[in-house]
Parts: C-alpha cells; structure tokens; sequence
C-alpha cells in the first residue's frame, strides 16, 4: 500500500491543470528520446549514470503528464511509456530532480529540440513541493529564511556586530571616519543585499564591496531587517513560499525610499530575484534593479572608480555562475571589469554561457544527503580549474565561492577563490 | 480512387484534425505572460533560436554526435520529401519517369538513415533505457514510409502496399511522439523568448 493517498497525488498533478500558457505543454510534448543531450549534463559525465541523463529527468515529469492527459498514456501508458503518479515515481523524482540536477539549464540549448530542460525540471519541484516531499535539508533552508528573514538565521544582533566591525576595519584601512557601512537608512540610492554566507563566514567581501561604494561615491545603505538576496524557495519548487521571500525585499525597497536595488554577488538570487520575482507578485518592478557585477561595471565605465591591474599578477580565471550568465544573461560584463583589474585573465574552456556548473547549484550545498555526489560531479570543474594554470579564481556567486572551496579543499587545486567585489576592492585605486 | 487511397486520405484528416486541435490548445494558451520582461526585443532571439542556435557549431548535441546528426538531418529530410511525394501521389497516378530513380534512391538513403538511428537505440544502453515501444514504432514506420515510398516510385505495384504504410503513420503521428514535428516548433518559440528577454540569446559579440 503507497503513502501517496489520492488527494496528496492531486495536489502533484495540479501543476498540469489551468495551465497559464503554452510553454509547459510543449515541453512535455517535444522529446523524442533521441538521448544526446547526455554529455552536456556534468552529473552523467561524471558519473555515467544513464538514469541521470537529462532527457530521464524530463521524461519523469512528462510520463506522468501523458499519463494522465494524453489519450494514448490513459489508453496503453506501457507503449508511449506513461508513468502513474505512485510512492516509486515519486521517490525517483525527489532522487533525480532534486538530488541530480543543479537546474544549471546547460542542456537547454544543447537539446536538438530545444526543450526548456530546467523548467520542466523545475515543474517536477514544484510538484514535489505541493505533496510536501521537498528534502528536509533543503525545506530547513527555506523555513529558517522564512521564520527570521536570513536563510542562516543570523540572528539581528550579531549582523549589526559584523557589520559594525568590518565599518572599523574600513574606517581604519582607508583612514576616513565617513568610510561607513550604512544601516537602514532611507532614502538613500541604492539598497545592497548580501548572501547571508558573507556575514557568515566571509564579511571581508562586504568590506570590498563599502569599499567600491565608498570609491564611487556611492548614496547607499543595508537594511537589518531584510538584506537576503537569496531564494531557496526558488529551488525546492514551493512558489509560495518564493514569492513571500521576494516580497519582502520589495517591501523594504518601499519601506526605504531606494532608487535602485543592487542584487549581491549571488547567481540564484539574481535570477529568483531579477527574473522571477515580478512574475510571482504579478507587477513590474516599480524600481531600478541590477547586479552588483552590471554596478561595478557601471562604475568602471562611467569613470567613478578606477583599477590597478598591475597589482594582481597571478593568472586569473572566472567560473560562470550558470544563474547568473546562462539563465541571467550577464556574460560580457565580469570580463569587462576583469580585463580591468588583472593582468593575466584566461578563460576556462568552454566558458559563459556553455560554461559548466560547479555543482554548488540547485540548493545543492543545502542537501547534505547529497554531498558525495556533489562533490563527484565537480571533479569537471576541478579539471577545468586546473587546465587554466591559475592561481585565483573569480566567481560572482557566493554558492559557487562555496563549492569551489570545496573542491579546491577536495581535489587539491591551491587556488585562492574571490568574488568580483574583492578582486576589484584589490586593484581599486582609491581617491 | 482505390480503398488504400481511401483509407490514406481519412488517416490524413485524421492527423491533420488532431494536430490543428494541438496547435489550437498551444495558440489558445498562447506565450508566457513575463512582468520582468526587458526592453529587449525578443524577435532576434527567436530567430536566432530557429536558426544559428540549430547550427551544428552551436549544439553539443550535434558536434558531438555528427553521424547521428548528419543521419537525422537524412531522415528528416527523407520524411518531408516522403509527404510531399504522398500529397502529389493521392491526387494522381504514380510519378514515373527520370526523376523516380534518383529520387528513389535518395529515400532509400535516408530510409537507412532511419535504420542505422533504429539499431543505435536498440544497441546503446542507455538510449535503450530512455526509449519507449512508441520510439521504435514511431521510427519503423517513418523508415517503412520512406521506403515504400522509394519502393512505389520504381515499381508502381508496391502502390497498395504504400498507401497502407502510409495510413498506418497518419493514423500514429498525432498520438505517439511523431507530433513533435509540431511542438518543436513551439519549443524553440519558447527557448528563443527565455533566452532573448534575459539577453542571453542572440549572442553577443564580446
Ligand atoms: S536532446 Fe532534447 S529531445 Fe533529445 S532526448 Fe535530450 S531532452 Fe529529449
Ligand atoms: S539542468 Fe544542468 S544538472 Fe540539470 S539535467 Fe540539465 S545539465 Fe544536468
């Protein structure tokens, strides 16, 4: 006898009812099976597990929907392949889309149809969230950042102490009292969020980024109450819970008068943010919002901050966060402000919008049930690190910053990680 | 006209009432509504999605895998001059003549096509384990198609025989995975506006 009763299964299957457009019917009604999309998918490359090819992760939600919405999966399921929606299907969804797949969207425009791999993906989380099979690893991550508004649950005090001890580092390296970090104040141009990862454990890339601000001239501040510019909800599927998330960053737009909101250094948030967000509240974004990599950029080419590449001698690389470049289109602009800062840039191969996943993604750091096939998958990124030749590699995503460390640690590479606000609050020429 | 004839031209109304009732349920349910929309214009990228992103250069899946590629494009090809030899077939007598015997031949090329994709499937493991008995059905009767669709062009006898396989397809197509021939259209619509609103598609020089 399954645990999945009827009215549990009904919530599942709700993803395939009152469909807002076409885009989910057509891309459970385009594959044909035709298997070459395998090696675009780092987890079949590096494991060579056929079941983690990404056609058998969209064919788990597609069998599903033929099942029970296509004449020939309710007439002979065993010849077009139609799955019933049962305790088996489901515990090989929550294995395969949420713990083989970083949603990187790498296969997207590789399949030769062209199917919109990670939304299906995506679909089949999102039915996994409505019958609540969400792992718990990752669901813990969504309610800490719903009960106290942090995905770490920091708690206020111990921010603000962060904060304010990084304010003294600044005061002192730059030997300027008005070097602040500025808390909650209204009015202001622009709102920063941060990773809660960075107060966590890597405040100095606030310091390099108040640096930058302060470089620039900048009217900004962070707000206490609400600074966390990620979404896991976006991740575990839960639209919900995504959206109340993304509110409350909008929430604190208006409740702080901000111009602009510059979105942190995290390649997930971005998108959930930039992307995702209107579309779960319904409205337009009544504000300027841009990544702090397109900020910088901004800076350097509007000449409010100037950089030194003779300062960094190292070969350098850059890891493409796959939210932020593939699915975010920001390609072109970390180059722009490397080639600026550095003076010996190298590519991986392949890079941007090809570039592979680390293995960090998808709320894969957050599913420790997980972490060995993590850590397995990102022996390509390793190799891909380690024929660069670099010493430092840079990636504007502190998920990434993560993984990375991780595999350095693990597949012994001896590189140096940094963000783009450390590298570039490395080479800033200050006023 | 013959029964076989008959029987093809229902099994065409058949196909043709089906997939008009698919694309009717995609252009009811028409694009995405996107509030993050960008003051891009969308319509390079989808172009861009028909086009360069199809390119052989572009797709991992088609410079890694260039014989089944090349194959593909074969039969492909071998299945659109398959239909369009069966629309002019029903309306009148067999063509016959000097064009049949190339023609023939080059359907008889990609009818091997669609064998040598068929054994990959059988032989490829983890082909084997993604594919459902509607993959292997779906592809022997556009390869029996193409074939028999040589067969009639050189020897007009095989014409029942033709005609029968051909109304076999129609009558498949709209069910099985053969109606892909419509939604992939829709998916590279769909893939192009994603990837041009978030200005990823079309590339951009660097
Ligand atoms: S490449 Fe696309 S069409 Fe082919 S099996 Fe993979 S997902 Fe399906
Ligand atoms: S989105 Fe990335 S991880 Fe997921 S199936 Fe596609 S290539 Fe693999």
């Amino acid at each position: 006898m399954g645990t999945l009763t009827d009215p549990i299964k009904n919530k599942g299957l709700a993803v395939f009812e009152d469909l807002p457009d076409s885009r989910l019917i057509t891309q459970l009604n385009s594959c044909v099976h035709c298997g070459l999309c395998a090696e675009t998918c780092i987890y079949y490359l590096a494991t060579g597990d056929e079941r983690m090819i990404p056609a058998r992760k969209v064919d788990l939600v597609a069998s599903i929907y033929r099942r029970y919405h296509t004449v020939a999966g309710k007439l002979f399921p065993a010849i077009v392949k139609a799955r019933d929606l049962d305790d088996d299907t489901a515990g090989e969804m929550v294995d395969l889309l949420y713990g083989a797949c970083t949603m990187c969207g790498r296969c997207n425009a590789h399949c030769s149809i062209g199917i919109d791999i990670g939304f299906v993906i995506r679909t089949g989380r999102t039915m996994l969230s409505n019958m609540g099979m969400v792992p718990a690893t990752l669901q813990s991550t969504v309610d800490a950042a719903l009960v106290s508004g942090n995905n770490m649950s920091i708690p206020k005090e111990e921010f603000i102490d962060t904060l304010k001890w990084m304010e003294e580092e600044l005061v002192d390296e730059l030997n300027d009292p008005q070097a602040v970090i500025p808390l909650d104040q209204p009015g202001k141009r622009v709102l920063y969020t941060l990773n809660p990862r960075e107060p966590k454990f890597f405040p100095l890339s606030i310091a390099a980024m108040a640096k930058i601000f302060y470089a620039a001239g900048e009217s900004w501040t962070l707000s206490t109450r609400m600074y966390d510019v990620t979404n896991y909800a976006y991740f575990s599927g839960n639209i919900n819970e995504a959206s109340v998330i993304a509110n409350r960053l909008w929430d604190e737009m208006s409740a702080l008068k901000t111009q602009a909101l510059v979105l942190a250094e995290c390649g997930h948030g971005s998108a959930a943010f930039r992307w995702e967000s209107p579309n779960y509240l319904h409205q337009k974004f009544p504000f300027e919002v841009m990544t702090s990599v397109e900020w910088i950029a901004r800076y350097l080419r509007q000449g409010k901050i100037k950089l030194d590449p003779s300062r960094i001698k190292e070969t350098v690389t850059l890891h493409d966060p796959c939210n932020l470049v593939r699915n975010g289109g920001i390609i072109h602009e970390q180059r722009y402000i490397l080639r600026q800062c550095v003076e010996n840039f190298v590519e991986m191969n392949p890079c941007g919008s090809d570039n592979y996943c680390c293995g960090g993604g998808g709320g894969q750091l957050a599913m420790s049930e997980y972490n060995e096939r993590r850590i397995k998958i990102a022996g390509i990124k390793a190799d891909q690190i380690r024929k660069t030749g670099a010493k430092i590699v840079v990636t504007p995503c502190h998920n990434c910053v993560d993984q990375i460390s991780q595999i350095n640690f693990h597949y012994k590479l001896n590189v140096q990680i940094k963000t783009i606000a450390e590298i570039v609050a490395d080479a800033l020429i200050l006023p | 006209m013959a029964w076989y004839q008959y029987l093809t031209l229902i099994s065409l109304l058949f196909c043709c009432i089906v997939c008009l009732m698919h694309l009717f349920r995609l252009i009811r349910l028409g694009s995405p509504v996107d509030y993050a929309t960008p003051g891009v214009k969308t319509g390079p990228a989808i172009a861009y999605s028909f086009t360069g992103a199809m390119s052989p250069v572009k797709k991992e899946s088609a410079y890694l895998h260039l014989p089944t590629y090349t194959a593909g494009i074969l039969f492909h090809l071998g299945s659109f001059l398959s239909m369009i030899i069966l629309a002019v077939h029903l309306f009148s007598p067999i063509i016959t003549g000097f064009l049949s015997w190339p023609v023939a031949v080059f359907l008889f090329a990609s009818g091997t096509c669609g064998i040598s994709i068929l054994v990959k499937r059988i032989i490829k493991s983890s082909l084997r384990n993604l594919s459902s008995p509607d993959d292997y059905l779906s592809n022997i009767l556009v390869t029996l198609f193409q074939l028999a669709t040589a067969l009639s062009l050189i020897l007009p006898a095989a014409g029942p025989v033709y005609f029968v396989v051909s109304a076999i397809l129609f009558f498949w197509f709209p069910v099985g995975k053969l109606r892909h021939a419509l939604y992939f259209f829709a998916a590279r619509y769909h893939l192009g506006l994603f990837y041009g609103r978030r200005g990823v598609w079309p590339p951009k020089p660097r």
